[in-house]
């Protein structure tokens, strides 16, 4: 199904100034909002002359917003970095390290936390320290606390007092109970040092297969179109490097995790253009046409960004839940995601029956 | 689906487009926004939202959720309260995507081209101040956004309509030339209703004016008129204090109220009588550069 014109619009500006007329600017600002991606199309769009002036000040606006998040995100780091002290390697996933690396792709990017990765054995050592250091979590009941200690990858999240980010601690990059669940201690192995820090971050295949992991397996669904967009600049990056596709395919599959990088070459092509090479995606296992027409299906659905004139409509909501179902599947065996989802409902329904509002 | 038919409300500093299959919401913007000609709602607009009722079935009393880009992040309304959501909700969406000025929280008021910025935080009686001078003869620029090019310096109008709360409705009600919207009583915020701008302010919205005068008002009921000068230092850390996005705008912000405190004389009025505040207001400024 071809993608609704704005959308094309706000996809394409991400890469190559955009001509539009107003009107359409409004509907590509639109569309960019919900989902994040203002500031980056600011990124692109301001340094070009003859710009509508509403449009640039929405842009100026933007670039400014994520500009002052960007400082705050560098002030979490220089807090952090007295913690790292080099008995165990710390490394920084995600927008955190794209914003370390000065990567082309971290300019307007939006981040709300900072995750980081250490060896499971120090887990508890890191936890501690960050604790001494002031860092406070978020008071949880027992059994959020267990979730997140025996069938999470990461521990509940800290905040220091009065920062804006929260810190998230991970062992692993995959729910340690779901099916993709690989052993870390190559993700350390294979990391790099960023110079002038004491932190590592993950080398960039490694980035790929956990933006891909991330977009296409795990937890929340909204803003997920910016995951694409991540995947599509880190394969940018990528594509300059000289033998970058063999290393991608063969750590994906000495991970075990050619599917996530299917679906993640397959929506970066689809919808970002992303140059991947055809030889790339034939040295890849192609999902069964079964599940390639479900995911085609959901997946446009749930991830682009909806019709702004219009609350979100029934499908959208359907094609969410039925993506969420997946994910939760994908996160624990059904023995132990029957009873978690029971307890979650029993709990929703006692707060309800307490007159409360239903938590989340 | 079809696009809805929007009405575009051209305030000045921003142009709002509003869509509601609900006549009292049209019917009340009517009486709020009486001297707006209509416009091209095809035309950009900074905040474009629909008002729509929510299903029958559900219990309580008819309300009404105010949609933005297909988000809804403000609570419902009764849907006989619509115009102050569509008030409210419009101008917080207004705060997070304007970051291309410094937005005081302020009433904005002028003499010719020289404004005089009335920075408060609420229940200070900052808006019923602004439309007492507004009745005075001053050009009304705006109540909830003092909105400041920092590139030039400059105020840019935001002229829609005050909401004013419980006991100051009926202290403006009484004023000579007073127009008010709709009485809404037991809102989220107390009993409210709008304060019109008269003709000549809305023809005059695209008109910046310079400021002159920083004035941080308390209203303080019986209390005997005090004012006192407030050094530049310390008037600019409270008009960083008293704006949506000082610390977002970051170096931008800290020139924008530098400059600002710079080039404006700063007073603390205490008042208990509105006419006495608004003559000490009319003298300030002749003081002021």
């Amino acid at each position: 199904m071809p993608l609704p014109t704005d959308i094309r619009h706000l996809l394409q500006g991400l890469h190559a100034p955009l001509t539009l007329t107003q009107p359409q600017w409004e509907r590509v600002l639109r569309r960019a909002r919900p989902v994040g991606l203002h500031a980056r199309l600011a990124a692109v769009q301001l340094p070009q002359p003859g710009l509508p002036d509403p449009v640039r000040r929405h842009l100026l606006s933007a670039q400014r917003i994520a500009a002052h998040r960007g400082q705050a995100l560098r002030a979490e780091l220089f807090r952090l970095s007295p913690l790292v002290a080099g008995d165990f390697p710390v490394i920084i996933l995600k927008g955190g390290a794209y914003l370390l690396q000065d990567r082309k792709m971290a300019r307007g990017r939006f981040a709300s936390d900072i995750d980081l990765l250490v060896p499971s054995s120090h887990l508890r050592a890191m936890e501690d320290r960050l604790r001494r250091a002031g860092w406070q979590a978020a008071a949880l009941d027992a059994y959020d606390e267990r979730y997140y200690r025996d069938w999470s990858h990461e521990t509940p999240p800290m905040r220091f007092p009065g920062s804006p980010l929260e810190v998230d601690l991970h062992h692993a990059i995959t729910p340690v109970t779901g099916s993709l669940a690989f052993d870390p201690s190559s993700l350390f192995s294979h990391s790099e040092i960023v110079p002038g820090t004491p932190f590592r971050v993950l080398s960039l295949e490694d980035q790929v297969l956990h933006a891909c992991l991330h977009c296409f397996h795990d937890g929340e669904l909204d803003l997920r179109i910016r995951e694409v967009v991540d995947i599509d600049g880190l394969l940018r990056e990528g594509a300059a490097r000289p033998h970058f596709w063999e290393a991608l395919i063969r750590r994906a599959s000495g991970l075990g995790l050619h599917r996530p990088l299917w679906y993640g070459l397959h929506y970066a092509r689809l919808w970002m253009d992303c140059p991947v090479p055809a030889s790339v995606m034939e040295r890849l296992p192609t999902p069964s046409r079964r599940t390639r027409w479900c995911m085609d299906t959901l997946i446009p659905l749930a991830l682009l960004p909806p019709d702004p004139d219009h609350p979100p409509p029934l499908r959208l909501k359907a094609a969410q839940a039925l993506l969420r179902a997946r994910y939760h599947l994908l996160r624990m065996p059904p023995h132990l995601l029957l009873p978690h989802l029971a307890h979650k409902a029993g709990r929703r329904l006692k707060a309800y029956l307490d007159g409360g509002k239903p938590t989340p | 689906m079809t696009v809805p038919s929007y009405r575009l409300l051209d305030a000045g500093a921003a142009r709002i487009a509003v869509a509601s299959p609900l006549q009292t919401l049209h019917a009340h913007l009517d009486m709020v926004y009486p001297h707006l000609e209509p416009q091209d709602a095809a035309g950009f607009a900074d905040v474009r939202v629909s008002l729509l009722p929510e299903a029958l079935w559900r219990p309580g009393r008819r309300q009404v959720r105010m949609w933005c880009d297909s988000q809804s992040p403000f609570e419902t309304y009764p849907v006989a309260s619509a115009l102050p959501l569509f008030e409210w909700g419009s101008n917080w969406l207004l705060s997070q995507r304007l970051n291309a000025y410094l937005l005081l929280h302020a009433g904005v008021v002028a003499r010719e081209d020289r404004a005089v910025l009335l920075p408060a935080m609420p229940g200070s009686g900052k808006t019923t101040l602004t439309c007492a001078l507004h009745l005075a003869g001053w050009r009304f620029l705006s109540d909830e956004f003092g909105v400041l090019d920092p590139d030039t310096g400059e105020i840019l109008p935001m002229t829609r309509p005050a909401p004013l709360k419980n006991e100051s409705i009926q202290v403006i009600r009484a004023r000579p030339g007073a127009v008010l919207g709709p009485l809404f009583p037991k809102t989220r915020k107390g009993d409210v209703a709008h304060f019109v701008p008269d003709r000549d302010s809305f023809s005059q919205r695209h008109r910046r004016a310079r400021p002159a005068l920083v004035v941080f008002p308390r209203f303080q009921a019986g209390a005997a008129l005090t004012c006192n000068r407030v050094d530049a230092a310390q008037a600019a850390m409270r008009l960083g204090l008293n704006s949506f996005n000082y610390q977002a705008l970051g170096p931008v912000g800290l020139h924008a109220v530098a400059t600002l405190a710079r080039q404006t004389h700063a007073y603390e009025l205490q008042y208990g009588d509105l006419d006495e505040a608004i003559s000490q207001v009319e003298q300030l400024l002749e003081s002021a550069p």
